[in-house]
């Protein structure tokens, strides 16, 4: 799988974070062992060092907690993953991996220590506790709780599971996909088809006495088409994720997946240059919330906030957009890609309403940022592997429902710019300047949707967008995506067709 | 646990073979990292952790099959090759599925610095809180967004069925801090980094720092453009936004595939004169060095694009054969996950005769470029579209910030209006490029 085409990528020009936390120098050093930013897919559950007796996680949690400290956390995982590549109508290869391990933290005042090891045993554990243990040299010191085996409500429900699937059928939907983008057009002149399904298992003990333990089934199809007519050339996308079982190519065929991928090949042949300058943008609903993804979503996580840094630092309960504007974070959307059932801290997955009818209402958390600026924790500590420290991420993310039909926002808007779908994009957190990629849009005449345009950069500030959005539809719809933020995350973004006054669109067209 | 990996990834070879594949090869890493942030003269989070993992790619009847893992026992390791050789049975044949032969390594001096993990934990720490510190004194700066060190080391390990063994150790270090400049409402950060392979040739604090603030103050108080076409100029920091699209045209594989927009271009005029690209994996003491790609192929210096003119493609031993060539040394690997893609080592782009000034005061009207957002080039279509804040020149004279404009274009308009390149350039960036003026690009304002 092509990293970049794939990603929602976050702060790509930050580079400090790039270069000296997780990644620049450190990936072109120790590539997979820091970044397995890509490596979805699936399987059949392995004898698993997971079932490690919880007494020895309770000793590398005393352990952690010896030089004192406010909370300490064990997380265990396995991960067993599947991914089959077609291109150019050939099975290039299979890929199956088993990734398995475990990491340490302690959290003392303002300070995290994290070390994590590819073997579950007890001496690795105890020796990962006592590295994590470096920052705790003062303050306080707590007592850590009993183990309580604690339950969370499920928000997947599986009916085919992934690992009872013969290969043979996982196969059998990448053919068909092939076969229906190229019999959609013969000016589709390749495929490159993505077939990754995985199941995560999860156990988690923390200083306070929570034990918890799961397995989430994550499926994701990708199907590319390339079309070309001699003249012009267009690499079109087309996802389909969920955390789900097999079923899911009943309710979503592979032929509608790379039907959706041809059209927009054959569609965007015809583009012409994008104009340039600020002018009026429709988005039509679906994926398209990528763009609050990151304009609003980043800077409403809670670590930049609780810095002092973030974009809607000391902005809570104001008006910072339009009465229209609703943003919601929900973690428990049944099936739904970035659904957690609880988050890679224990705590349970919900609905978070961010801002209400313009009105900023709530931050994302983790367990640190929560305490730090004195919030209840929301369900947003994630984790891309045992590799990571979790930190404050995004679930499910959507600009809520509206009253306006699609229909009218289009014939309302006199000239502008009309975009059906988006590349990805990212955000500085910092000053909320955004930029997201058009794959496909077209230009507004009169109320119309007209002639394609090549894919053009959108930019602004997230304080900007949100107080110029003037219609919301009520079509809501998602799409599904790959957050990084130093480490990926799954996640969908979605919102109904909107329309947003004054975007500057990057075209070449004078 | 003191394996030795060198046997241990010649043996798992012979166990593909013996559990059924035709031919197999052993990628097998392992490695270290350690990573200090601070934020306001605090600690803020300490990571370490070592680890390993072994990827197998094995071969029955042409098919490829592909697994990976990081348990070691040898339950598990047999367990992964054979999910490996069952997988093969699923793929396509393909004769472009080869591996090398080559026993050669190229001689790459100095990739590892024994010294790094004996610097003092302490030491690492001061450094990352002084480079806060010192980033934070410059006037105008009100925020730190932190600072950070970290280091890396690696072994890589690759064996395959044709008799190929071969390792090397490499290291890496990288300090990096993160500052905001306000003014009323008004917020800007401003970043740098510096990473080196040897921990005595990081940087001054002083001089990163300074770097740091100097990026979030210069944009303060922007005035806003109206839609033109200008000249640009990039600055060596972002001359990659541009290029980073190009190099990913010459993959040998999408040329292959037709899904390039330089695919009918080898040998002939793609840009301007002045433009001259070198991938060279065998710089000494230079991040992204290698003495061999990630099937095992021997690294070498290629000349891109010489002058304007395309003079190589890059390729992987499948593309390599497929094309009815040899392999660039171009394999590249995500790691041990993941099966070897193509990719670059270090690339650069001949500097020129001008100095950045030099270049300025020539320039009648138009924008000095210093951050981009964006996708950059499209490899597909060659389409070129990004967000853009620099400085507004006119009549050779800096005269106002610009932030929140647009920057758009063709890649072969682009690469031919190119006409002037600086001699600023710094051989220690991951990309390194130096200051290069594009006569004139749309820029998208009020």
């Amino acid at each position: 799988m092509e990293k970049e085409n794939n990603r929602v990528r976050d702060i790509p020009r930050r580079k400090f974070l790039e270069m000296s936390f997780k990644g620049g120098i450190l990936i072109a050093t120790t590539p997979a062992l820091l970044t397995q930013l890509v490596s979805c897919s699936k399987g059949v559950k392995a004898s698993s060092s997971l079932d490690i007796d919880p007494a020895i996680l309770s000793k590398a949690i005393a352990k952690a907690l010896e030089k004192g400290g406010d909370f300490a956390d064990v997380y265990l995982e396995n991960r067993i993953s599947r991914q089959i590549i077609m291109e150019e109508s050939k099975f290039r290869s299979g890929l199956y991996g088993i990734s398995q391990g475990a990491g340490v933290r302690v959290i003392s005042g303002n300070k995290t220590g994290y070390a994590y090891t590819d073997e579950i045993t007890e001496e690795k554990l105890l020796r990962a506790a006592e590295v994590a243990s470096y920052v705790a040299t003062s303050g306080n010191k707590v007592t850590p709780a009993g183990i309580s085996v604690s339950s969370r409500p499920s928000f997947v429900t599986v009916q085919q599971p992934l690992g009872e699937i013969a290969d043979e059928k996982r196969i059998e939907i990448i053919r068909r996909a092939d076969q229906a983008a190229k019999d959609y057009d013969t000016r589709i002149k390749m495929t490159k088809i993505d077939y990754n399904d995985e199941v995560r298992s999860r156990v988690i003990l923390n200083s306070e006495g929570v034990y918890l333990k799961d397995e989430l089934p994550l499926l994701f199809f990708i199907v590319q088409a390339m079309s070309d007519d001699g003249k012009a050339r267009h690499m079109s996308r087309e996802r389909l994720s969920r955390h789900s079982g097999f079923e899911i190519f009943e309710q979503v065929t592979p032929e509608t997946v790379a039907k959706n991928a041809a059209r927009e090949a054959i569609a965007m042949l015809a583009a012409g240059d994008a104009p340039a300058g600020i002018m009026d943008v429709v988005m039509q609903n679906g994926w398209g919330g990528v763009l609050v993804h990151e304009a609003v979503g980043h800077p409403l996580e809670a670590d930049n906030i609780a810095k002092g840094i973030g974009a809607f630092t000391g902005k809570m309960g104001q008006k910072v957009a339009a009465d229209c504007f609703t943003m919601i974070d929900d973690g428990t959307i049944p099936n739904a890609r970035g659904t957690i059932n609880f988050d890679d801290e224990g705590t349970v997955a919900q609905r978070n309403v961010l801002i209400e009818k313009g009105v900023l209402k709530g931050f994302m958390t983790d367990v640190l940022s929560a305490k730090q600026l004195s919030m209840a924790r929301t369900g947003n500590g994630r984790r891309e592997s045992f590799r990571y420290i979790p930190i404050p991420r995004m679930t499910n993310t959507f600009i809520d429902t509206g009253k306006d039909t699609p229909e009218d926002i289009l014939a309302s808007t006199k000239k502008g710019i009309y975009v059906q779908s988006l590349s990805g994009g990212s955000v500085n957190p910092v000053t909320g300047v955004f930029n997201f990629t058009c794959r496909e849009a077209y230009l507004i005449e009169n109320g119309k949707k007209t002639s394609p345009i090549k894919g053009a950069t959108l930019i602004g500030s997230c304080m900007d967008v949100i107080s110029n959005i003037d219609a919301v539809g009520n079509d809501l719809d998602f799409g599904p995506g790959i957050c990084g933020k130093g480490q990926a995350a799954e996640v969908t973004a979605g919102m109904p067709t909107v329309r947003i006054r004054g975007i500057n669109v990057g075209g070449s067209k004078a | 646990m003191n394996m030795n990996y060198m046997e241990l990834t010649e043996k798992l070879v012979k166990k593909c073979i013996s559990l059924g594949a035709d031919a197999a090869e052993v990628y097998l890493e392992t490695g270290r990292n350690l990573s200090v942030q601070v934020l306001n003269s605090e600690i803020e989070t300490i990571e370490e952790a070592s680890s390993q993992g072994v990827g197998f790619r094995v071969f029955t009847g042409g098919r490829m099959g592909f697994s990976h893992c990081n348990d070691f026992s040898d339950l598990s390791l047999e367990d992964t090759i054979s999910r490996a050789i069952g997988f093969a049975k699923l793929s396509t044949p393909d004769e472009n599925n080869v591996l090398t032969d080559n026993k050669g390594i190229t001689r790459v001096a100095d990739l590892y610095d024994p010294g790094i993990s004996s610097e003092p934990m302490d030491k690492k720490i001061k450094m990352a809180l002084e480079l806060e510190r010192l980033a934070m004194k410059s006037p105008g700066i009100s925020k730190s967004s932190g600072a950070g060190y970290s280091e890396g080391e690696s072994e890589i390990f690759i064996s395959n069925s044709n008799g190929i063994l071969k390792s090397y150790k490499s290291t890496g270090c990288s300090l990096g801090v993160s500052v905001v400049a306000e003014k009323g409402d008004q917020k800007n950060t401003g970043d740098e980094y510096c990473s080196r392979v040897f921990f005595s040739d990081l940087l001054p604090l002083e001089k990163i720092a300074s770097s740091a603030s100097a990026r979030a103050i210069e944009l303060i108080d922007p005035v806003m453009i109206s839609t033109q076409k200008a000249a640009v100029i990039f600055d060596p920091d972002v001359v990659r936004s541009l290029f980073g699209g190009i190099i990913s045209a010459l993959d040998g594989q999408r040329i292959l595939q037709g899904a390039s927009f330089l695919k009918d271009f080898m040998n002939k005029q793609c840009a301007s004169p002045l433009v001259t690209i070198v991938d060279d994996g065998t710089i000494s003491r230079s991040l992204g060095s290698a003495p061999f790609d990630g099937e095992g192929v021997p690294t070498r210096k290629i000349i891109l694009i010489e002058n304007g003119v395309i003079k190589s493609f890059i390729y992987n031993s499948n593309a390599a054969k497929r094309a009815g060539t040899v392999s660039t040394g171009s394999a590249s690997r995500g790691g041990f996950s993941s099966l070897p893609g193509i990719g670059t080592h270090k690339v650069y782009l001949q500097p020129g005769k001008y100095t950045p000034d030099e270049i300025i005061k020539n320039t009648e009207k138009g924008l000095l470029l210093k951050e981009v957002t964006g996708y950059g080039v499209d490899p597909v279509t060659g389409n070129f579209s990004g967000g853009a804040s620099g400085l507004w020149i006119v009549d050779g004279k800096i005269t106002h910030p610009v932030k929140g404009v647009t920057i758009a274009g063709k890649a072969p308009d682009i690469l031919n209006s190119i006409d002037m390149t600086g001699n600023d350039i710094d051989m220690n960036r991951s990309f390194s490029a130096p200051t290069v003026r594009v006569a004139g690009m749309q820029i998208g304002g009020k």
